[in-house]
């Protein structure tokens, strides 16, 4: 997996080229980039209906002997684990938490940070996009999993006085610690998690800012949220969206990567990190290897269509990279 | 050196002083709010209060956030790093250089391997555009991206050293064919990446005129492929040495996880967990600095051999 502040394009705009059409044409075109969208879609599917889909309560044990550690069968699909749940249902859990986390680190590091602080540094140059990019090229430079394992490791333990008020105080009731576990993680991912997508949003948007049509809009007096909005926003989304989907694997690493370090998700609440924990090591592959390979498929598979999206996006967008 | 380049190399190397103060105040500053601190943590059991204020006075806990972090800075300039809390009594350099030797030559192993297996991939995949062995084997090595390294892991275990019996699984130093499968492991992540880099590199230099001369004279095409296309599309590749380098480490965590190797990047995790403050910081600090001065050799290397990058680093 890459890290998830390092990917980075330096991308040279096309004047003129940038209709939506063209490109969802060229897309649906690749039959590998449909067939990866698809099962992103069908993941993040079962992810959200996850109580409507699954077919077992995740959580419900069963601990006798005869149920524990099934191997696949037609009544568990996946099998069942240490504690006899039906790992397919928790799956389809995991599934849901990484849609979470995904959707709170895009909506956070990608959109908010990545597109906003992309398009302020492009647009407005001068301190503060130096100051934009010297933060950012600090984050780039660090180790980031250590980072994040360090901070991560220093709230959890703080964390247990704030879980009790808001399990008295809010509606989240008992999902309180699971609540703030969420946070944390979130909140050790995003800081990375922006430099990438904001690198290639100002370089586009610097680009954009010469244009013509910009500068007509600003000898009109159009205010800057309207020229940023509605001028350069259109021309930079499609290379955002290709740094956003090479991104989106690594930025989903992470929460699977903690989880099973033990300092993400908690259990019960299932993970994909946790699930491949219970399977991992030598010996207990060698005895039940369905509990690592139901976990890891699914979620390799999901990085996979990723990684391949993120590829057919940059084919298709990435001037560089195309046939002379 | 080219002229200009030096003035840009001291301003480069002058700049990592304030990444690196700034990166050890935030991680200082976490680390000791975060409640948890050392001190409850050596007593365990034979926790008295009396006790912790002595202990917590002999390593200076008990003073201001900033005057703490002053004084870690001033001993740092002399060379020291503190004492570990985890390690009784050990000094910080005792506890993480021996560590961090293993595990550096662990990383440079894969790190050459990276490249051993991706630079041929992505020129063989580059020369074979237009066929379908090109999507095959990039989209094969994406695959593999794809698999983290704890997955991975098990599973080679299992297969190669119990199914198969190739390999054995127990620590003997790093000189001893046991290694071969950790540093396998850590380096199949980043082969994808320099195998596509590669590719790019490849394909823009095919249409180079140089290429079209060469081919015009009646050269083998052998030798063109190799002297004069892979040859140039090489230059790029050293970018890529930086961006590997946080991938490595990341795997390194869980290789030394899996194989008892007593590497750096398990100590930074117990370190962390513990906590041990002065472990912790020193070896961030340690972190950072090589990434940083990682990025400035490419950085440097990239404008010596690059004509076109010099003017930007000039002006930049």
């Amino acid at each position: 997996m890459q890290d998830v502040a390092v990917l980075e394009f330096e991308t040279v705009v096309r004047p003129g080229a940038s209709p939506w059409r063209r490109f969802l044409r060229s897309l649906l075109r690749r039959k590998i980039a449909v067939i990866a969208l698809a099962y992103i879609l069908l993941f993040y599917g079962a992810g959200a209906f996850a109580p409507l889909i699954a077919p077992y309560d995740p959580n419900a044990q069963n601990l006798s002997i005869e149920s524990r550690l099934q191997a696949p069968s037609r009544e568990h699909l996946l099998g069942t684990d240490a504690l006899g749940r039906d790992i397919l249902s928790r799956v389809i859990f995991a599934a849901r938490t990484t849609l979470l986390f995904t959707v709170a680190v895009l909506i956070t590091g990608g959109l908010l940070l990545g597109l906003g602080l992309g398009l302020l540094a492009g647009y407005r140059g001068g301190w503060v996009d130096t100051l934009i990019m010297r933060v950012g090229e600090v984050l780039a430079g660090i180790p980031t999993l250590f980072l994040m394992i360090a901070i991560a490791a220093a709230f959890r333990t703080r964390i247990d006085d704030a879980a009790y008020w808001l399990k008295q105080h809010t509606f989240l009731g008992q999902d309180a610690k699971a609540f703030l576990d969420f946070v944390i993680i979130v909140g050790v991912t995003v800081p990375f998690a922006w430099v990438g997508s904001a690198r290639i949003v100002r370089s586009q948007a610097l680009a954009i800012r010469e244009m013509e049509y910009v500068l007509a809009a600003e000898a009109m007096g159009a205010s800057v949220w309207r020229i940023l909005t509605r001028h350069i926003l259109p021309g930079v989304l499609p290379l955002f969206l290709v740094g956003v989907s090479s991104g989106m694997a690594a930025i989903a690493g992470v929460e699977v990567s903690l989880s099973f370090l033990g300092l993400g998700v908690d259990p019960p609440t299932a993970s994909f990190g946790t699930l491949i924990g219970d399977g991992a090591g030598v010996r207990t592959f060698q005895a039940y290897p369905h509990l690592l390979l139901s976990a890891a498929i699914p979620v390799v598979l999901f990085f996979f269509a990723w990684n391949l999206l993120g590829d057919a996006l940059v084919d298709i967008l990435e001037p560089r990279m195309q046939v002379r | 050196m080219p002229p200009g380049l030096s003035a840009y190399l001291i301003r480069r190397l002058l700049w990592t002083i304030p990444v690196l103060l700034a990166i050890s105040f935030i991680v200082f500053t976490i680390l000791r709010l975060a409640p948890g601190d050392p001190v409850d943590t050596l007593l365990g059991q034979r926790y008295t209060e009396e006790t912790a204020a002595r202990l917590r006075a002999k390593y200076g806990y008990d003073q201001p956030l900033l005057v703490q972090y002053g004084k870690y800075l001033w001993n740092l300039m002399q060379g020291d790093l503190g004492v570990s809390t985890r390690h009784a009594d050990f000094t910080v350099s005792e506890v993480i250089w021996p560590k961090i030797k293993v595990s550096s030559q662990l990383g440079a192993m894969a790190l050459v391997l990276t490249f051993a297996i991706g630079i041929p991939l992505g020129v063989y995949a580059a020369l074979a555009r237009g066929t379908p062995l090109d999507p095959l084997t990039i989209g094969f090595w994406l695959a593999i991206d794809a698999v983290p390294v704890f997955v991975a892991i098990p599973i080679l275990q299992w297969l190669l050293a119990v199914k198969l019996g190739w390999v054995r699984l127990a620590w003997d130093g790093v000189w001893s064919p046991n290694i071969i499968l950790p540093v396998l492991i850590m380096s199949l992540p980043g082969v994808a990446g320099v195998a596509r880099f590669t590719r790019a590199s490849v394909i823009s230099v095919m249409s180079e005129d140089y290429v079209r001369t060469a081919r015009a004279k009646g050269l083998p095409e052998r030798l063109v492929v190799w002297r004069h296309i892979a040859r140039n599309a090489m230059l790029p590749l050293i970018t890529v040495i930086g961006l590997s380098l946080p991938g490595i480490a990341g795997g390194a965590l869980f290789v030394e996880l899996y194989f008892g190797i007593p590497g750096i990047a398990r100590e930074a995790l117990d370190a962390v967990l513990a906590p041990d403050f002065d472990v912790v910081l020193a070896l961030v600090l340690f972190g950072s600095l090589l990434f940083v001065l990682a990025n400035i050799v490419v950085d440097v290397s990239y404008a010596i051999i690059d004509p076109r990058v010099r003017v930007q680093a000039q002006r930049g």
